[in-house]
């Protein structure tokens, strides 16, 4: 057996959350190399999500549901961690946001019974870009923004919101990105990834409906197509150019498990979908790191200075 | 022969807070002895926490402190391990592991294996002990005390049975990752520890003892799953992950007497063969000369000597 044949055993598919749908098919494609236990992980997220809490001094967390399925398993993960009374979902549309959207993320919130707050930004980011011709505040240089600038603002109006809210409901702001997007990039910095802790920021988009299935998301949310929802239409799959079962077994290999181009290329991965792949992690390395410092003094945060980040005194 | 009673403190030490963590320690003490325990012990670091980066030096502890005489006093009556970062007179940083017994500190196990790869980076703040010892204790038998990595080398359970020891004890803070499904508990790093366990406990016919702490340090969770391992390589006892608690398991001293009339493995050892080989081995690497009583078989040639393999290692 050649090491291509051996690739092609590899890469059959498994599908997942069997006990759901009964003649809907599977609904999730699960790369077998990427199944975990998904208590074991819920468990160690749980965990992570009370300890972060507590260290800072904490009771509460709120994070932004889009109706999407990654922020809809940090609101379930947030709701076994610390209770849905010391939850808050806040729900952030545009006017152009897709109205299932804000259905499914209500379905989560109705389920956990949590709190909620619906914030429509939609006056914000008009308030800038301008509206029906109308000159916002970002005036000439605003108004005809391509659909990636106002996205990158609505993302980032989304987390000022947010932070503001986190002083009203006195909580921290969870993070909702998972592996896949912040490996490739596909988030807004000081947007949509901004938070004070991330439970699934090492799970890949797979692991996510694995869990997220197994804790009880609802169906209708996983099934669905994962998207930004930046302009109507839009799909992460169709933007990227790639499968998330496919991508994220191409990320495992490259990255968790090391593995060179010409093993990739022996396992069967496109060259040229390698390339990109290898392109889009490293040009946003960036958005991975917390902003460089110049080194001057004695004794520089991050690099000889090295504190943990909660520890004795850390609390409020 | 009575049981010997163990009690393993699976504990989450809270990073940094010294104070609180003696105050655990005390109360798990006072726990253990109602318990009826004679050897109790506590995790890696489980009076400091494991993360501490810089805070190393803030939490260090001379091993004649009195707040380490003091958990002592504690333990009279029985054996307890804890582990505290320890400062030298010169002020060099040691992970370190103390044996205390009869209201002192009877012996400390420097860590002699910093990990510093992967997520972690302990030589960066610790300096890495020298002395790989078995130590008497007060329940009769030789203790040998590792702490965490320094089971991931061969030499180290193996150096401690041959110094006598006949309960080998590795006190840990293994941070739970590489989570697949295709792993024993669905934790890769459970599955590595209980196959060396295992592996060490037959191979030495000595029984392990494996406390591992639980709870998170920073982004880190600790995923316990402390164990007792017998002679045999079975398990006696195996603690649940993640889950705080202060476990007791009976071992019967016996049990090492009987698989090592059964196995003599240990009898059977072959030291200075392991010495020679060694000696050459590091001459070679170093470029030193080679041991000439080490002769070649018949027949090879000449190369077979003294092989070339200095110039693959530079």
């Amino acid at each position: 057996m050649t090491a291509g044949e051996d690739a092609e055993a590899d890469r059959s598919k498994v599908g997942g959350g069997g006990a759901a749908g009964a003649g809907a098919g599977p609904l999730f494609e699960l790369p077998p190399e990427l199944a975990i236990d998904p208590d074991v992980a819920r468990r160690v997220m749980v965990g992570f999500i009370r300890n972060q809490l507590r260290q800072a001094g904490f009771v509460r967390a709120l994070l932004g549901l889009s109706g999407g399925i990654d922020s809809a398993l940090v609101a379930f993960l947030v709701a076994q961690a610390v209770g849905p009374e010391s939850m808050l979902c806040v729900l952030m549309p545009y006017r152009t946001s897709s109205p299932e959207s804000v259905d499914h993320a209500r379905l989560v919130v109705d389920q956990l019974g949590c709190a909620s707050d619906l914030v429509d930004i939609s006056p914000i980011v008009d308030g800038y870009f301008g509206r029906d011709g109308e000159l916002g505040a970002g005036g000439e240089a605003a108004s005809d923004a391509a659909p990636l600038r106002r996205g990158n603002f609505m993302a980032r109006a989304r987390m000022c919101v947010l932070y503001d809210r986190s002083v009203l409901w006195d909580g921290l702001v969870a993070g909702t990105g998972n592996k896949t997007e912040s490996l490739i990039g596909y988030s807004t910095l000081f947007g949509d990834s901004a938070c004070a802790f991330n439970p699934i920021g090492d799970l890949y988009k797979s692991q996510v409906r694995q869990v997220a299935a197994a804790i009880g998301v609802p169906e209708q949310i996983i099934r669905k197509a994962p998207s930004a929802d930046l302009w109507p239409g839009q799909t992460d799959e169709a933007e990227a150019g790639f499968s998330y079962p496919e991508l994220d077994r191409l990320l495992f290999w490259m990255i968790d498990k090391r593995r060179t181009d010409e093993e990739l290329a022996a396992m069967g991965f496109p060259a040229p979908a390698v390339g990109r792949v290898k392109r889009l992690v490293a040009v946003s390395e960036f958005k991975r790191q917390v902003p460089p410092v110049a080194k001057l003094g004695p004794r520089t945060t991050g690099v000889d200075y090295l504190y943990p980040r909660r520890r004795p005194g850390s609390a409020r | 022969m009575q049981p010997l009673r163990i009690a393993l403190a699976q504990l989450a030490p809270r990073l940094g807070v010294l104070d609180d963590n003696l105050a655990s320690h005390h109360e798990t003490l006072a726990a253990a002895r109602s318990g009826g325990a004679a050897l109790v012990i506590f995790p890696e670091l489980g009076l400091t926490g494991y993360q501490l980066q810089d805070l190393a030096a803030e939490v260090a502890m001379r091993a004649d402190d009195p707040r380490l005489v003091s958990l002592a006093a504690d333990a009279a009556g029985m054996s307890a391990v804890v582990s505290f970062v320890e400062e030298a007179a010169d002020h060099r940083l040691f992970i370190s592991a103390a044996l205390l017994e009869d209201g002192e500190v009877r012996f400390v196990h420097r860590k002699l294996f910093l990990p510093t790869y992967g997520l972690f980076d302990e030589r960066r703040f610790f300096a890495a002990g020298d002395r790989l010892r078995a130590t008497d204790s007060r329940l009769g038998v030789r203790l040998g005390i590792a702490v965490c990595e320094d089971f991931w080398h061969l030499a180290v359970p193996e150096t401690l049975a041959l110094d006598g020891a006949q309960i080998l004890i590795n006190v840990s803070s293994s941070p739970g990752r590489d989570l697949a499904a295709i792993h024993e508990v669905g934790l890769g790093t459970a599955a590595s520890w209980r196959t060396l366990m295992r592996t060490y406990a037959q191979l030495t016919t000595s029984f392990v003892v494996f406390c591992n702490r639980v709870g998170m340090d920073e982004t880190i969770s600790f995923w316990g799953g402390s164990e007792v391992i017998a002679p045999s390589g079975e398990a006696v006892f195996t603690a649940p992950l993640f889950d705080e608690g202060l476990h007791f398991v009976d071992i019967e001293l016996g049990d090492v007497r009987r698989e090592r009339i059964g196995l003599p493995l240990l009898r059977d050892e072959r030291p200075e063969l392991h010495l020679r080989e060694l000696r050459r081995i590091l001459a070679e690497r170093t470029d030193m000369a080679i041991d000439q009583a080490s002769e070649a078989p018949d027949g090879l040639p000449a190369e077979a000597r003294a092989p070339d393999r200095t110039k693959a290692h530079r």
